[in-house]
């Protein structure tokens, strides 16, 4: 055994030991398959593209958008909560976690390591599945493109672009790039707050109940602050209301899917605007969770 | 002078019962302390506050009062951590990573990299004879692989100061008098070790203190062998002496006063015959 | 328990800060048309409970799919009041969704009209017609309806003045859809033409629209449409314009 001592003066952050549990948990989840719901997501593109030849080409594409990126937006965020529900009670329960803070590690600094694991997790699934609905879009685009000029049985190449442009109008835009966006943004959001959710919770279980409810009230916090600022309504429910709002995130900002695959685009400012506030969650739910952490019994 | 390995003064650690107006007092007024280079033996029944003690040690638990030190620093500093290598009792670690990856993990957490991180996990891996199983995943682990597994991870950053909670509990003999060779071999390179442990031969063989817990309280403390000699009787073991030497002495005892106790054959230890049979 | 009740303290400290962030932020996206659908008790009662919730929860865009597909069925059945039902609903959910809007006015402008119009059941003309001139009302409201919810998009008056001009006897309508949908860039390119020839049908209007129409030939590169020279031809006649400044002038005359 070597006796020269080896390691370096202590760090007081140091980022190798974020990386280093940041890519363990990433390894970790990897490790346990959970890849493998990527294969239902190419199940849904897969009926989401091929089955609905009865309906005109512009309302199949649109049903293909809907579902892939609804499936989308619901597999991001499951995955977002069940990866992060179980990593605190799991390396409690099986005593890592005393292995881990009895090196010199801040607990803030595993916390932070923890989040960015399932964080990046979510990233390379998000770009995986927008990888696969694009490939799968572009497909269906050239078999109907191909399909439709045949029907027509058109000859001038005039018209024939014409049949194109229609159709590719009705397919992929850059426009859906944001709102892809959007999606990791909740996500990491919920990844940050399911985190919170399992430094105080008692079970997993728990921790999941409650993010799913935060998922539902949130989605309702542009209603609530509607009726807390309309001046109507009894004063209890109105505060109740204001309340709501306040607590919960306003989730809707972050369905942005909807109303671009309509047609709508959002424009880079406010994007930015919303990108800043998605990240504004993380970071507080993350500075929140190290507050629960920092004096947990162990 | 060097500061103590171990320095813990008035420690106690009070746990509130949630939503009762009771508290648990699992560790009153704890003082000991433990210099480089010894073995200790924290020993006492369940519940007599020999983990709650690690716990504050390591920092991961506050203590009410009192305060401990690594080394002359504050234990609840992440800095003091540098020269702690622990091991928990019945650790699970990371079942999908190999035994390689594992202690590539430990060496990062404490800052090394690179080629010397590389070559630490591989002398360590040798080190506790895991150097075949570098490539399984510890989920193909025997308790006894996972243990020493625990105590490669507990040595990667070379800390001066080893603390181990039942480091033998589950493993059989074979296994377990491998561990007790290691701590053995830790011991003799000036390595401070705290330990805990059931297995009273162990501590016996191994530490050269001991502290004895009940009730949150230090009971007893002392050297081992000192603790544990009865002062006023004297052993003899002969080899080959006949009944009559054996009168004689019996006879020259009784005229000086002295009882004889007991006359026995002396026992092998019943480890040592299992080792000597199943060999 | 302690650090509980301070982590709620600053989650409320954080949410009155972000409150006002949160809204301007609302706002800004309302303005560039997001979240414009009306989620109300009246379209729960309609949709169901838990088509609502996954409504709520991001989903519009595929209960407005599956509520289309029953549309389309409704459609192969002929259920024209389930039709229209359906895509209440449909462009409730997804009101910046101009294909929703234009196939539920063509459903019933045209297919439930005529089928309307055509209705064996009905023996008496007039009720027939009646009933055709409501569903082609109704088909014009979807329309008003999608551009109130669309003011940044020409397809949806390109429509109206489409429905309008074949369905009605409101050119003035249509011509004004018509040149709306004309001032947007992406417009087909006909709008222009079209807001004219209507406006030439409509009675005190014949000034404009010869204005109108004179513009549009003047700046003609190819032989001019017969429709335009036709309108042309009938304003310099209705506005008795002298012969030697008309464009189309009459027989024996030199053009």
């Amino acid at each position: 055994m070597n006796t020269q001592t080896l390691q370096p003066r202590h760090q007081v952050f140091s980022p190798a030991r974020v990386s280093a549990i940041a890519s363990n948990t990433l390894l970790e989840l990897i490790r346990q398959k959970v890849f493998y719901f990527l294969l239902i997501f190419a199940l849904v593109l897969i009926g989401a593209s091929f089955f609905m030849g009865f309906l005109r080409p512009e309302l199949q594409f649109q049903v293909m958008k809907d579902v892939s990126l609804g499936a989308m937006s619901v597999f991001t965020w499951l995955l977002a909560v069940l990866a992060t529900a179980m990593l605190l009670p799991k390396d409690i329960e099986e005593r890592t976690l005393y292995t881990i803070l009895a090196k010199p590690v801040p607990r803030f600094e595993y916390l932070l390591g923890k989040l960015l694991g399932v964080l990046l997790l979510l990233a390379i699934s998000t770009v995986v599945m927008s990888g696969m609905f694009a490939a799968t879009l572009y497909l269906k685009e050239q078999i109907t493109i191909a399909g439709a000029i045949q029907e027509s049985k058109l000859t001038d190449p005039a018209q024939i672009a014409e049949v194109v442009r229609n159709i590719k109008a009705s397919t992929f835009s850059w426009s859906l790039v944001p709102g892809v966006i959007a999606i990791y943004l909740k996500a990491a959001i919920f990844a940050a707050l399911t985190l919170l959710i399992s430094t105080f919770a008692s079970s997993w279980i728990f921790t999941i109940v409650v993010s799913v409810a935060v998922y539902l009230i949130g989605h309702l916090v542009p209603v609530a602050r509607e009726y807390a600022e309309s001046g109507g309504g009894a004063w209890f429910a109105r505060d109740l209301c204001g309340l709501i709002a306040r607590l919960f995130p306003d989730l809707q900002l972050f369905n942005l899917v909807d109303d671009i695959v309509a047609g709508n685009a959002i424009a880079t400012g406010i994007f930015l605007q919303t990108v800043g506030l998605g990240c504004l969650y993380v970071a507080v739910y993350t500075w929140l969770a190290y507050l629960m952490f920092a004096k947990k019994e162990l | 002078m060097p500061d103590p390995a171990i320095s813990i003064r008035n420690l106690t650690k009070v746990y509130p019962i949630p939503f009762k107006r009771e508290r648990v007092t699992a560790v009153h007024d704890l003082t000991l302390s433990v210099e480089p280079g010894q073995v200790y033996g924290l020993l006492g029944p369940n519940g007599s506050g020999k983990s709650t003690t690690m716990k504050v040690l390591l920092g991961l638990v506050p203590a009410s009062s009192g305060s401990t030190q690594i080394f002359g620093r504050d234990s609840a500093l992440v800095a003091s951590h540098e020269e702690v290598g622990y091991l928990p009792e019945n650790p699970y670690f990371y079942k999908y990573l190999t035994g390689e990856e594992t202690l590539r993990f430990y060496g990062k957490l404490c800052g090394l990299s690179g080629s010397a991180l590389r070559d630490r996990a591989r002398d360590l891996l040798k080190l506790v004879g895991l150097e075949n199983a570098a490539d399984r995943r510890l989920g193909g682990y025997s308790k006894g692989m996972l243990q020493r597994i625990g105590l490669a991870q507990a040595l990667v950053q070379e800390p001066r100061l080893l603390v181990l909670d039942e480091p033998t509990a589950g493993v059989d003999p074979a296994g377990s008098r491998e561990i007790r060779d290691l701590i053995l071999e830790f011991k003799s390179r000036g390595m401070t070790i705290l330990l805990c442990s059931h297995l009273l031969g162990q501590v016996q063989e191994i530490c050269d203190r001991v502290g004895i817990l009940h009730n949150g309280r230090l009971v007893r403390e002392g050297a081992l062998e000192s603790l544990i000699a009865i002062e006023n009787q004297t052993q003899l073991i002969f080899e080959n002496a006949s009944p009559d030497l054996l009168a004689r002495f019996e006879a020259e005892a009784a005229a000086c006063g002295a009882r004889l106790v007991e006359k026995t054959k002396p026992h092998t230890t019943l480890e040592r015959f299992f080792l000597e049979v199943t060999k | 328990m302690k650090r509980i009740v301070i982590v709620l303290v600053a989650l409320l400290v954080f949410g009155a800060a972000k409150f006002p962030l949160e809204k301007s932020i609302h706002d800004a996206h309302r303005a560039a048309y997001f979240h414009g659908a009306t989620l109300n008790l009246t379209l729960r009662e309609q949709i169901g409970q838990g088509a609502f919730l996954a409504a709520l929860s991001g989903f519009r865009g595929v209960i407005a799919d599956i509520l289309s597909l029953q549309a389309n069925e409704a459609w192969e059945n002929t259920q024209w009041s389930r039709v229209l039902f359906l895509y209440n609903q449909i462009t409730t959910l997804q009101p910046r969704l101009t294909l929703s809007w234009e196939m539920g006015a063509w459903y019933m402008a045209f297919d439930a009209a005529q089928a309307a119009l055509d209705d064996p059941k009905q023996p008496r003309q007039a009720l027939r017609e009646k009933a055709r001139r409501e569903f082609i009302q109704q088909g014009r409201e979807l329309l008003e309806q999608g551009i109130r919810n669309n003011p940044d998009r020409y397809v949806l008056y390109n429509r109206l003045g489409f429905v309008l001009m074949h369905k009605t006897n409101d050119h003035l309508g249509a011509s004004q859809a018509y040149a709306k949908a004309a001032e947007f860039p992406d417009c087909m390119g006909y709008e222009k033409r079209f807001a004219a020839y209507e406006l030439s049908l409509v009675p005190g209007k014949e000034a404009e629209a010869y204005a109108l129409l004179l513009q549009l030939y003047r700046k003609e590169e190819r032989a001019p449409a017969p429709k335009l020279l036709s309108r042309i031809k009938a304003m310099e006649e209705k506005l008795n314009i002298p012969p030697e400044q008309r464009v189309c002038k009459p027989p024996g005359r030199p053009q």
